[in-house]
């Protein structure tokens, strides 16, 4: 008995080790990473909107508008179902820590969370991807346009952030007035969080491994979906906070974890591109060109800069948003709204008219290793990284570009 | 710790980046030496707010949970 009591402590001290602080940014970049490289050498690399855009046609189709009517259900998206069970393991990564609790905001905090998914939803479809497809991933897949998106993400961050400081400055009541916060349980109590959390887990273990006899690549998205979904609630990798931070409070950290994640990233898709891992069934030319999107230059620009300034005034980009929706944070559950909605209307009716009178040559794929080799595309990638980092790092310690 | 609350700041229900904005800018209004209570339920903050006050010289006197989910600090400036 004595024994058993034991091996009972050693299990509950791995278990505070996860849930009683959070990770740093950087444990949540490199096992993100890790996992990305997995879900590209298993099928196609981390997305997404994608989940947003397929939750909305599945909407639309319900309440039965005609031009949605084909659309494949989202229970059969691999996608819509990473997404679906990043938020149930962003939840189970709150329950587990007791972090759980439905967190109502004032309403202008509720309008600026469907605004800013709204905004992300005409931003992830004319550029072709969010924060994740068409950076986290993108840059990695050696991607010239992902390169482009980064620089109007940075430029669409920085100017809503001047505006939220607008903001708080001359509209204040925007973000103050009633709150509420239900369910939320105090450290000591509240075992029903922990047992909730087990529930989430070992049902969506038992219905991956009932997916994994007729498919099992989707029984890999539910998984992974699971797993990095508690991965980002427990390090709160957040690719908004990476791009916002050193121009607000001058934090690097969240900077440092996005650009440990990218690094490790980078080397997975390098080998799988260049040796072809995995390409079987298709092209080795098609497994190079996976999650190259034709969106250079002009879609990739406009496409970042809109994305940009939605997940900044919405307080959490694509993943950002799934995975706040999960913890609880119902301002996010409005972002949320708002980029299902947008994001098929923006699909089917905004972006063509927009890019059906773009000439060629504002919205082709670049694949860098295509001008300047594999060795070359790396090292570049590898030098943007190093550049960022030691402009976050200079910037930290100097304050030169931080509002406070 | 003898203290006198000068302001309280109260940032429940807000999310991530609102709490630091908002804790950014009061700080900014106080004189050295004010103390300023703030109140949450941003899990985020949790890891935010010492890692700010660390870098930005301010001392963070207290910190704690109210009641469930409601997390209270109380910040110093320097």
């Amino acid at each position: 008995m004595a024994e058993n009591k034991k091996e009972q402590g050693a299990l509950s001290e791995l278990f505070r080790v996860f849930f009683s602080k959070h990770w740093p940014v950087w444990v949540g970049g490199i096992t993100l990473g890790l996992l990305n490289i997995i879900l590209f050498a298993v099928k196609s690399p981390w997305g997404a909107s994608g989940a947003f855009n397929s939750w909305g046609e599945n909407t639309f189709r319900l309440i039965g508008i005609n031009a949605f009517e084909g659309t494949a259900p989202s229970t059969t998206n691999l996608y819509a179902m990473l997404g679906l069970f990043t938020i149930l393991g962003a939840m189970a990564g709150a329950l587990f820590s007791k972090e759980f609790a439905l967190r109502i905001p004032p309403v202008g905090e509720l309008v600026k969370g469907f605004i800013g998914g709204g905004l992300m939803a005409l931003g992830a479809t004319l550029g072709i991807g969010c924060t994740i497809g068409a950076f986290f991933s993108g840059v990695p897949a050696l991607s010239g346009g992902a390169i482009i998106f980064t620089i109007g993400l940075f430029i669409g961050v920085i100017i809503a952030l001047k505006y939220l400081l607008w903001e708080m400055e001359n509209v204040p009541k925007f973000s103050t007035g009633k709150s509420f916060t239900l369910l939320a349980v105090s450290s000591e109590k509240g075992k029903w969080q922990v047992i909730l959390g087990w529930i989430v887990t070992i049902a969506t273990f038992v219905l991956a491994y009932l997916t994994a006899g007729t498919n099992g690549v989707l029984a890999w998205f539910i998984l992974s979906g699971l797993v990095m979904g508690l991965i980002c609630q427990r390090s709160r990798f957040c690719i908004v906070k990476a791009f916002r931070d050193p121009f607000m409070t001058g934090e690097s950290d969240g900077s440092v974890g996005v650009i440990v994640g990218l690094f490790v990233t980078l080397i997975g898709f390098t080998a799988i591109k260049y040796f072809g891992i995995s390409a079987e069934e298709t092209t080795l030319r098609a497994r190079e060109m996976t999650w190259v999107f034709g969106h250079t230059w002009l879609r990739a620009i406009l496409g970042g800069f809109i994305f940009g300034l939605g997940m900044t005034v919405a307080g959490g980009c694509a993943v950002g948003t799934l995975w706040r929706v999960g913890e609880g944070q119902v301002k996010l559950w409005m972002s949320a709204l708002g980029f299902l909605l947008i994001s098929p209307l923006s699909k089917k009716y905004i972006v063509p008219a927009i890019v059906d009178n773009l000439p060629t040559s504002m919205k082709f794929k670049s694949y860098l290793p295509d001008y300047i080799g594999y060795a070359g595309a790396f090292i570049v990638v590898v030098i943007l990284l190093l550049l960022w980092y030691m402009f976050v790092k200079w910037n930290e310690r100097t304050g030169k570009f931080s509002a406070y | 710790m003898d203290y006198t609350i000068k302001e309280t700041l109260d940032c429940k229900g807000l999310s991530c980046p609102m709490p630091m904005m908002k804790l950014a800018k009061a700080m900014k209004g106080l004189s050295s030496g004010d103390v300023l209570e703030m109140i949450g339920t941003d899990p985020g903050t949790k890891s935010d707010l010492p890692k700010w006050c660390d870098k930005s010289g301010n001392t963070l006197l207290e910190e704690g949970e109210v009641e469930g989910g409601v997390f209270r600090f109380i910040i110093q400036k320097k």
